[in-house]
C-alpha cells in the first residue's frame, strides 16, 4: 500500500520553547542535518528515532508522525 | 551544509585538481612518443607529484574546514551519515569491480606496463568520485 509519512515536529518544537533543530538532535543522537530532513519528510528516522523523538515532547508516537495512505480512485 | 558534504566536495576538488591533469597529460603524451621501459621513472615521478599535490589540498581543505566549523567537525555521524556513506561504498564498489576485471582480465591481452597501471588509478579514482558525488548528491536531495 503507496502513502507517505507526515510529522508534527516543527509545531512541536514550537511548543516547546522554540526548541532549535539542533537541540532536539543532540537529545536524541542525531544531527541538525537529519532533523531538518525528517521535518521535511526527505527521510523517515529509524523507529528508535521515532520514539525518542516522540519521548523528548511527552508525547505518543501518533501525535508525531502520521502515516497517510494515497488515495486510489 | 553538513560537515560530510564540506568533506566530500574537497575530496572531488582534490581529486579533479591532482588526476584532472595527470590523466591528460598522460593521454595527450601517450601517442607522441615510444613507450618507454619499465618503471619509467618519469611516469612514476609524475604519479608521485600527483599523489603529493592531492594530500595536500586534502590535509590544508581538511584543517581549514576543522578550524571554520569546529563544532560540525566534532560531531558523531549519526544513523543517516552512515546510511548515505553505505549507499556510496555500494556503489563506488560496482565502479570499482567493473575497472579492476578490465585490467586485470582484459587488459592484459591488449596492453602492458604502465597503461595498465594507469587504467588501475583510474578505476580507482573513478570509484572514488562515484562514492563522494553519491554523497554529495544525497545531502543535496537530504535523502
Amino acid at each position: 500500500m503507496e502513502g507517505s509519512i507526515s510529522n508534527r515536529i516543527r509545531t512541536l518544537r514550537f511548543h516547546n520553547g522554540e526548541m532549535s533543530q539542533a537541540e532536539l538532535g543532540q537529545r536524541i543522537g542525531l544531527t541538525r542535518q537529519t532533523i531538518a530532513a525528517i521535518e521535511a519528510g526527505k527521510y523517515s528516522p529509524s523507529l528508535e528515532s521515532a520514539f525518542r523523538i516522540a519521548q523528548v515532547f511527552s508525547v505518543p508516537l501518533g501525535e508525531v508522525f502520521e502515516w497517510n495512505p494515497k488515495q486510489t480512485p | 551544509m553538513p560537515y560530510r558534504e564540506k568533506t566530500a566536495w574537497l575530496s572531488l576538488i582534490a581529486m579533479a585538481v591532482a588526476f584532472g591533469p595527470y590523466f591528460t597529460f598522460t593521454l595527450v603524451t601517450a601517442g607522441s612518443r615510444p613507450a618507454e621501459p619499465l618503471p619509467n621513472l618519469r611516469q612514476l615521478g609524475l604519479y608521485a607529484l600527483t599523489a603529493v599535490v592531492q594530500m595536500l589540498i586534502l590535509g590544508v581543505g581538511h584543517l581549514y574546514l576543522r578550524n571554520v566549523t569546529p563544532a560540525d567537525e566534532r560531531t558523531p555521524s549519526d544513523v543517516r551519515d552512515r546510511a548515505i556513506l553505505s549507499r556510496a561504498v555500494t556503489f563506488a564498489y560496482y565502479v570499482l569491480i567493473a575497472g579492476m576485471i578490465e585490467v586485470g582480465c582484459f587488459m592484459p591481452f591488449s596492453s602492458s606496463g604502465w597503461a595498465i597501471v594507469n587504467a588501475a588509478i583510474l578505476a580507482i579514482v573513478v570509484a572514488e568520485v562515484v562514492r563522494q558525488s553519491v554523497v554529495v548528491v544525497s545531502y543535496r536531495r537530504q535523502a
